[in-house]
């Protein structure tokens, strides 16, 4: 009998179906690998059975009993653990006191916890210095930390939320080992990853999902890696203009030409050059290692990756809100890695930053304030705001750029998502000088017809000879704008292709590290 | 001549001390689970108040403390419902609750003993330990002390305690820090905190209750002078360590009886002056070890849980 059995699970977040009933057995002693894209659902259904969420429909049994934990608490107590994406660790206290947490006994028995770690160390080969501080842990060593606290409990089902994201080459094999210990000895272990050479190694069965569904689960014996990536990116789909085409038609609107996908390339002289770009975040973890690029005048250079593989940190270093460990930026002829975000604007570089709300505007001041947030001088008399000219001119701005909105002075947060970032664009576009433009996931969150307005101006920016580089997750979205798309793969780029040879297999392929399947 | 000066130098500094090292020790558990009471200095004043009332009334002055914990754990428990619960702004929540304790106790004061405020309440007597008293110079000074002021170094010693050795004291110290992380766990957030403000609350009440009924016996407005204030320092100058910040609680205490010493020893130093010179240390104290000191990483910020 199988020891988890999901049947018909549904999670809604507001209108967005995050689960679309999901039905799946986890078999007893089985390293059973959940695999697929960024938003395909794959930590939704981790945080369903660890009931961090719950579900809206369907039914989940564990060990042939009803299984409905209304909390992380009460799957605790069934024998479920997890080890989640961001570590749930105390930096300030120790492994032992880390490992105490939350276990009844009115009085701390450090001894018994020794005792325990010893065991678990001779099983499983997990050792930990029990008095070492946490935050002087490396990352390792920290998620060793956390499958330890997972395993003090005897459980019967280990959930690994994408453990390997974060870890080196041979922690990654030492990660793996474990899994397959901890199935020999009878338990369950569900490991979420969107690599696919982990798969091969460890799964004995592995489930694809895709926008929140279930397309295929697969037995590891003689499973071909190439039919996985298929079913990960979605081959029915066959390019990023028909996606886009089809979803338009359903909202009745003219549907984009897939043949404005990629224009023509003539990429002229370097705008952007960056040269073994290095950065080490806090806890000296590398986060870009030494990636170089080089963007032209007229030309959108994409970016694609999994999530955390760099190019967050690339687009902060750009946007001047982060600086880098070694390496050199140049936009059009000025050095700029490690300046601020002022002295990066007026070297010509307009920025669409990633996260909208926390970066790209200020939600509670007006639209007008938003457009001219970096240019109040602009208005400005005798030291005194003209509000009217200010008014004049954004009203000019929002005609150009579509921002509908009543007028310009109500708050940017009574916008839609699409219209206030067409007021970002709107912004950056007209900034002057502009010879360059960073577009960061430009479109994460907006509908459809925001997207094309987003895709052609973008387009636009590239024909009137900017340099533009693009950083998005999603593929049909790189492969249907940029020029040329390069790979980033742990914080270097490790394969580039050109309009007209852009390939799902090869890009998905590259982005798991797997360059050659 | 000297040795006597100095005993009663140390002596008034322990025992100005007290009220700040009960204070002091309740804030910093409540600190280390991430609840800072700005509302300290009102807990005390409601408790000293209180604590008075209830003396003068039965002629107890054990049911004069109980009464004025009672109150300052009440006051604690809506500090705790304001800002655990609702996620209110500490810091506002705090300065509101010590307008009104200062405004009611002042009223009340001047409702009820108006016309009695000469009357002395019944109050604790020194215990004159005899075994402490055999000490050189400090000795009397150790023995001569009302009950409550070995409750208060008792009371540094059980909090030490409780987040060394025990599973509450590691799930404070957790909340205080990381309070995702401890729910993970499994320990209830709101739970650790409430407990962690009513601690302060009792403490608070204790100190409160002992500057009426067992240092001055009588209530004054305003008695407490801002020692809740003195206690929030003392927390940060000890770095939220109990015996760093016993210290500074005992810093502020002498500093304060200077004002007995120096004019004893007939130096021209003005006394206001002296009375400033607590405030100005915790000022400096402030200045000098805020940076250095780390404090708890989830002080004052509301845990609201996630996905």
């Amino acid at each position: 009998m199988a020891l988890l059995e999901l049947s018909g699970l549904t999670k809604r977040f507001g209108a967005f179906i995050a689960l679309d009933d999901i039905s799946l057995l986890i078999e007893r002693g089985e390293v059973h690998c959940l695999l697929g894209e960024n938003g395909a659902g794959k930590s939704t259904l981790c945080n369903l059975v660890f009931g961090v969420h719950r579900p809206d429909g369907g039914t989940m049994t564990l060990g042939g009993e009803p299984f409905d934990p209304r909390g992380p608490a009460e799957a605790l107590q069934r024998g479920v653990v997890m080890v989640h994406q961001h570590f749930s660790l105390v930096p300030t206290m120790s492994v032992a006191e880390n490992l105490m947490l939350g276990r009844a006994s009115a009085v701390l028995k450090p001894q018994d916890i020794m005792v325990r770690m010893e065991q678990l160390a001779a099983e499983y080969g997990l050792e930990i210095d029990p008095e070492a501080r946490i935050d002087e842990l490396s990352v390792g060593e920290r998620q060793r930390v956390e499958i330890i606290k997972c395993l003090l409990g005897d459980p019967q089902l280990l959930v690994l939320d994408e453990p390997t994201a974060v870890l080196q080459p041979d922690e990654i094999d030492a990660l793996l080992a474990i899994c397959r210990q901890v199935a020999l000895r009878g338990k369950s272990v569900i490991l979420v990853t969107h690599k696919l050479g982990e798969i091969s190694r460890v799964a004995d069965r592995t489930t694809v999902l895709r926008q929140g569904r279930i397309i295929e689960t697969v037995a590891m014996d003689g499973a071909d890696i190439r039919s996985l990536v298929r079913s990960m990116v979605g081959r029915d789909v066959q390019s990023a203009g028909s996606v886009l085409a089809a979803a338009v038609d359903v909202e009745g609107k003219t549907p984009a030409k897939p043949s404005d996908a990629a224009g023509p390339v003539s990429p002229g002289e370097a705008v952007l050059q960056i040269s073994d770009l290095v950065y080490r975040d806090p806890h000296g973890v590398p986060r870009l290692d030494g990636l170089s690029l080089t963007v032209g005048t007229g030309e959108i250079v994409g970016i694609a990756g999994v999530e955390g593989n760099g190019q967050t940190e690339l687009g902060l270093i750009l946007a001047g809100l982060a600086s880098p460990s070694a390496g050199a930026i140049v936009v059009g002829g000025t050095p700029v890695a490690g300046c601020t975000p002022q002295e990066i604007t007026d070297a010509g570089v307009g920025i669409v930053p990633e996260d909208r709300h926390a970066v790209a505007c200020i939600r509670e001041l007006s639209v007008a304030e938003n457009l001219f947030l970096g240019a109040i001088g602009k208005f400005s008399r005798f030291g005194l705001l003209d509000k009217s000219a200010r008014r004049k001119a954004a009203e000019a701005m929002m005609r150009d750029f579509d921002v509908r909105a009543s007028s310009p002075d109500v708050s940017m947060a009574s916008l839609s998502g699409g219209n206030q970032q067409k007021a970002v664009l709107a912004r950056e576009l007209s900034l002057d000088p502009l010879v360059f433009l960073l577009a960061a996931q430009p479109t994460r969150g907006l509908d459809v017809g925001a997207i094309e307005a987003v895709y052609n101006r973008i387009r636009a920016a590239r024909d009137d000879g900017l340099g533009v580089l693009l950083i998005s997750s999603e593929l049909e979205e790189l492969m249907a704008v940029s020029d040329r798309i390069a790979v980033i793969y742990r914080g270097k780029l490790v394969g580039e292709l050109a309009a007209g040879s852009f390939s799902r297999e090869a890009i998905g392929a590259m982005m798991s590290g797997h360059a050659h399947v | 001549m000297i040795d006597e000066q100095m005993a009663v130098f140390i002596g008034s500094g322990l025992r100005l001390a007290v009220p700040i090292i009960f204070a002091a020790t309740g804030e910093m558990l409540s600190e280390r689970a991430g609840v800072l009471n700005l509302s300290l200095d009102g807990m005390m004043l409601m408790s000293a108040f209180t604590a008075a009332l209830a003396s003068w009334a039965t002629g107890s002055p054990l049911i004069g403390v109980a009464a004025g914990v009672l109150v300052a754990t009440a006051v604690a428990g809506a500090q705790a419902v304001l800002s655990v619960t609702l996620r209110a702004n500490q810091l506002v929540v705090g300065i509101g609750f010590n307008i009104l304790a200062l405004g009611s106790t002042t009223f009340l004061y001047r409702e009820i003993f108006g016309p009695l405020s000469r009357d002395p309440i019944p109050g604790f007597a020194q215990l004159n330990l005899p075994w402490l008293a055999h000490i050189p110079v400090i000795g009397s000074a150790l023995a001569n002390q009302t009950g409550l002021a070995y409750v208060s170094i008792l009371m540094v010693v059980v909090t030490w305690l409780i987040l060394k050795y025990t599973s509450f004291g590691l799930a404070v110290r957790a909340v205080g820090e990381d309070p995702r992380a401890a729910d993970k766990a499994g320990i209830s957030v709101a739970r650790t905190r409430y407990l962690g403000v009513l601690y302060a609350g009792i403490l608070a009440g204790l100190g409160g209750a002992f500057m009426s009924v067992a240092d001055s016996n009588t209530f004054t407005e305003n008695m407490t002078k801002g020692a809740g204030y003195l206690a929030i320092t003392a927390v940060i100058f000890g770095g939220w360590n109990p015996w760093y910040t016993l210290a500074a609680c005992l810093l502020f205490g002498f500093a304060t009886a200077l004002q007995f010493l120096v004019p004893a020893l007939q130096l021209d130093v003005p006394v206001a002056l002296l009375l400033l010179l607590p405030y100005l240390l915790a000022l400096v104290a402030i200045a000098g070890f805020v940076g250095k000191s780390r404090q708890p990483s989830a002080l004052t910020i509301p845990f609201e849980r996630g996905g």
